[in-house]
């Protein structure tokens, strides 16, 4: 191997390893799909080509044991796509093991540590199961063959259309595309020819001698498939293929489409796939062209095609979600890799950005130039927006981490005998991705609990009067500024006598002692507590469940559980939505400053501080459109000299003094001195310099609903 | 061979035999200032043997002169070249000599 190959390798190895991995995953997700929707023709032929994918990019990088063991594993499956073996429980359990197999020559070749002996004995184990499922056939190699009738015996001409990608030693090998291409005129004509000029390297970067030459065209001729590919038997080794029937439907045209590699026109998608031709191309690009330059908005390029050319529709949305693709990567939902620490200075820098708008906002205020005012507007919306689009890209949809757990809940279901079905609800809702990472563990200990503790076995259910399988429901929402993340059960709830039998065991209250009932629960997230009968090696050591809380309030969340005996348990999980910044709601009590955030600003409601009945502790009750609302006197609360604003069970009110309007705040976390400071979640510093406290306004709810002890708070005239 | 700099005409051969050191002396004349011209013109009289490795070097020149903001135009296309041009859908490199679209 040259020198040049092997920096190649070394460069392109990383992206191999995680694109590897996603393949992984993707099969693994497959293969649980699969056993809900056995005989999915989609799916199956998802699930072979990422084996195949896997299997082929290896090869490049010389991976020979990931090569040859998922060469077997895409046999099988190559059997199962064509129908000739059934998907049953048993196979999937088989393909699972040899998934893992797969990931974890996917790590070794990521390290140069040679792989374990273990793991090649199960392989060879598992390649022997594979073999025998496969039946005889096992040693015939797999072939990816193009799902195309062949054609009947031509009777006159016909137009085919034809999409060839030379391989790159096409012309090392001697052989001449050209010719190719001029010999297929012996055969008949070639119609609107298209070479995918894009495919061509810029010059400098060029290799004369490797060839990167891919063209489309119509072929109108009387001779059938066989001779035209006959046609291309030199190259058809190393050279892609695709040849669709005449009289092919749109279906075939949006199969082709979407086998292509990147194609970025759309137009010369359409006219390579024959569905256009050029000149139909020409016109509507001079169409567009013309609306634009008459400063009409211009209709995209696909709509004036499905109108002018009468396009089938479904031919140009093929179309449209390649070119869509395009822009992200090459596959399904390819990404751009960004290093999360550069995301992170831009964030901070974003942070900052804020800081230094909102103080100029202040200060064109207090100059009154309402000019300067609408400048400094304008400059906060767009900073408004950016920030807005830059913690999109922390983004992601926690479906990803819902769906891991598909695995865990399967085999974990197994080990414990029990038959279990795992509902995922609300997987596209999205949070940051610093969160999903972190929610990750306690969530899967959780899910792990509810299956060991929570659900019981198909005899327990059964003799209980309930479906013998069990349901667990992951599901996530958003509310209210935050992310709610449930995992409900319909197993055996928690014995509410049994939980505080072990507080009084444990110490964990003074035996005797009954805590209010919505408090018995939980004691449950309290250090030390278990009530596992048996310690089994999922759950039950306890550790868990007070790590579980202890991590998810670190994220500044907050857990609850609650229970029905015989019926089930919930457990809400509530967490922000990013741990950066939030749009606050400013508010003043005397001399000090707060800041709400403003999702949780329900309505502000003016002059009623004389009219609530105010408790010496600072809490009361309004009347507000004919119901009690209770409030909360910040004043009273914190001992200032002033002060309180609103919300409860889900609203609650709190009385202020002034109400200071929107502000864009970055979260500062609070100091050590602070952090005992109940009803706060953090500070953030105003364009004046000012310090404003940001609350935490589940916790000042429940100082709301069950009025307070006394607040430690003379540390606020922090200023 | 290199006839009015920096640019000139294209040799006889224009093939996997000369691509090489077409895309040489090329990259070299791309090193010379852009011009007022939007199109760089070759000469296409002499063009005898004419190949796919001859047209994929005249694609990737063609994006390079992209970059800087310009076409690509090849002037008095010899037959074999404008044949050849077409039957690989790159007619447009052939300058306007009456070519049906």
């Amino acid at each position: 191997m040259r020198d040049q190959d092997q920096d190649f390798i070394a460069a392109a190895l990383p992206t191999f390893i995680s694109e590897a991995e996603e393949q992984v995953e993707r099969l693994e997700q497959l293969l649980l799909e699969l056993e809900a929707a056995p005989g999915d023709r989609e799916l199956l032929d998802t699930l072979f080509r990422c084996a195949h994918t896997v299997k082929g990019s290896a090869g490049i990088f010389g991976l020979d044991a990931l090569v040859g063991f998922t060469h077997h594993v895409e046999t099988l499956l190559d059997q199962v796509r064509e129908g000739r073996r059934a998907l049953d429980g048993g196979l999937s359990t088989l393909l699972l093991q040899c998934n893992d197999q797969i990931r974890r020559l996917v790590a070794a070749a990521s390290s140069t540590r040679p792989d374990d002996p273990d793991g090649a004995a199960e392989r060879s184990r598992l390649q022997e199961r594979l073999a025998s499922a496969c039946g005889s056939a096992a040693a015939a190699p797999a072939r990816a063959a193009l799902a195309l009738p062949v054609s009947l015996t031509p009777a006159g001409e016909r137009l085919w259309h034809v999409w060839v990608r030379f391989g790159t030693d096409t012309l090392r090998n001697g052989m001449d595309p050209l010719g190719l291409l001029n010999y297929l005129q012996t055969l008949g004509r070639l119609e609107h020819i298209v070479c995918d000029r894009a495919a061509v390297p810029e010059l400098d970067a060029l290799d004369a001698e490797s060839c990167h030459l891919a063209f489309e065209f119509g072929l109108r001729t009387a001779v059938g498939r066989e001779e035209i590919e006959s046609a291309f038997s030199f190259v058809r080794e190393d050279c892609e293929l695709h040849l669709i029937e005449p009289d092919a439907g749109p279906e075939q045209f949006v199969a082709l489409i979407q086998s292509l590699p990147q194609h970025p026109r759309l137009g010369d998608i359409l006219v390579a796939a024959g569905a256009i031709s050029q000149a139909q191309l020409h016109a509507a690009l001079a169409e567009q062209d013309r609306s634009r330059a008459a400063g009409v908005p211009t209709a995209p390029l696909g709509e004036i095609l499905k109108e002018r050319a009468g396009v089938p529709a479904a031919v140009v949305d093929a179309a449209l979600q390649k070119q869509a693709r395009h822009g992200d990567g090459s596959d399904d939902q390819r990404v751009i890799r960004v290093q999360a620490d550069r995301l992170d200075a831009v964030i901070n820098l974003l942070g900052e950005l804020v800081i230094a708008g909102a103080g100029a906002s202040e200060l064109a205020r207090q100059a009154r130039q309402s000019r300067l005012v609408q400048a400094n507007d304008q400059i906060s919306g767009l900073v408004e927006e950016i920030r807005n689009a830059t913690l999109q890209l922390r983004m992601v949809p926690i479906g990803e981490t819902f769906t891991r757990f598909r695995r865990v809940v399967r085999d974990t279901a197994a080990e414990l005998g029990k038959a279990v079905q795992l509902e995922i609800v609300g997987g596209e809702t999205e949070l940051d991705k610093a969160m999903v990472e972190r929610i990750a563990d306690p969530l899967m200990h959780l899910v792990r609990n509810a299956l060991d503790h929570g659900l019981e076995t198909a005899e327990q259910r059964r003799a209980a009067g309930k479906r013998p399988e069990g349901r667990l429901v992951l599901s996530a929402c958003h509310d209210g500024g935050s992310i709610l993340i449930r995992i409900d059960d319909d197993g055996r709830g928690i014995d509410r006598e049994r939980v505080l039998q072990r507080a009084w065991d444990k110490g964990l209250v003074e035996p005797g002692v009954v805590p209010a009932e919505a408090d018995i629960l939980g004691l449950i997230f309290e250090p030390g507590f278990s009530t596992a009968e048996k310690v089994t090696n999922l759950s039950g050591r306890g550790v868990g469940m007070d790590v579980v809380r202890r991590n998810i309030e670190a994220l500044r969340g907050s857990v609850a559980i609650t229970s029905e005996a015989g019926r089930g348990t919930r457990i809400e999980i509530r967490l922000p939505l990013t741990l950066a910044i939030i749009d606050g709601f400013l508010v003043g009590v005397g001399d000090s400053r707060f800041i709400f955030p403003l999702d949780a600003v329900v309505e502000v409601i003016e002059g009623r501080s004389a009219e609530a009945a105010m408790q010496p502790d600072g809490s009361g009750v309004l009347a507000l459109r004919g119901e009690a609302l209770p409030v909360l006197s910040l004043r009273h609360l914190y001992e200032l000299d002033d002060g309180a604003a609103p919300e409860r069970a889900s609203v609650y009110g709190v009385l202020v003094d002034a109400l200071l309007g929107q502000h864009q705040t970055v979260i500062k976390p609070l100091g050590r001195m602070l952090r005992m400071l109940r009803g706060m979640s953090g500070s953030s510093i105003l364009g004046n310099g000012e310090v404003a406290l940001i609350f935490d306004v589940e916790a000042l709810r429940r100082f709301a609903e069950q009025p307070a002890q006394s607040v430690p708070a003379r540390a606020l005239a922090a200023r | 061979m290199t006839a009015s700099p920096p640019w000139g005409s294209l040799p006889a051969e224009v093939s996997i035999y000369t691509a090489a050191e077409l895309r040489l002396q090329w990259l070299e004349a791309l090193q010379a200032p852009a011009g007022q011209n939007d199109a760089v013109e070759l000469d296409g009289s002499a063009v005898e043997q004419f190949d796919a490795a001859g047209a994929q070097c005249l694609l990737a020149l063609a994006h390079a002169l992209v970059a800087r903001g310009q076409r690509l135009q090849l002037t008095r296309a010899s037959d074999a070249l404008a044949r050849a041009c077409r039957s690989l859908g790159l007619e447009d490199f052939i300058a306007s000599t009456a070519n049906e679209a």
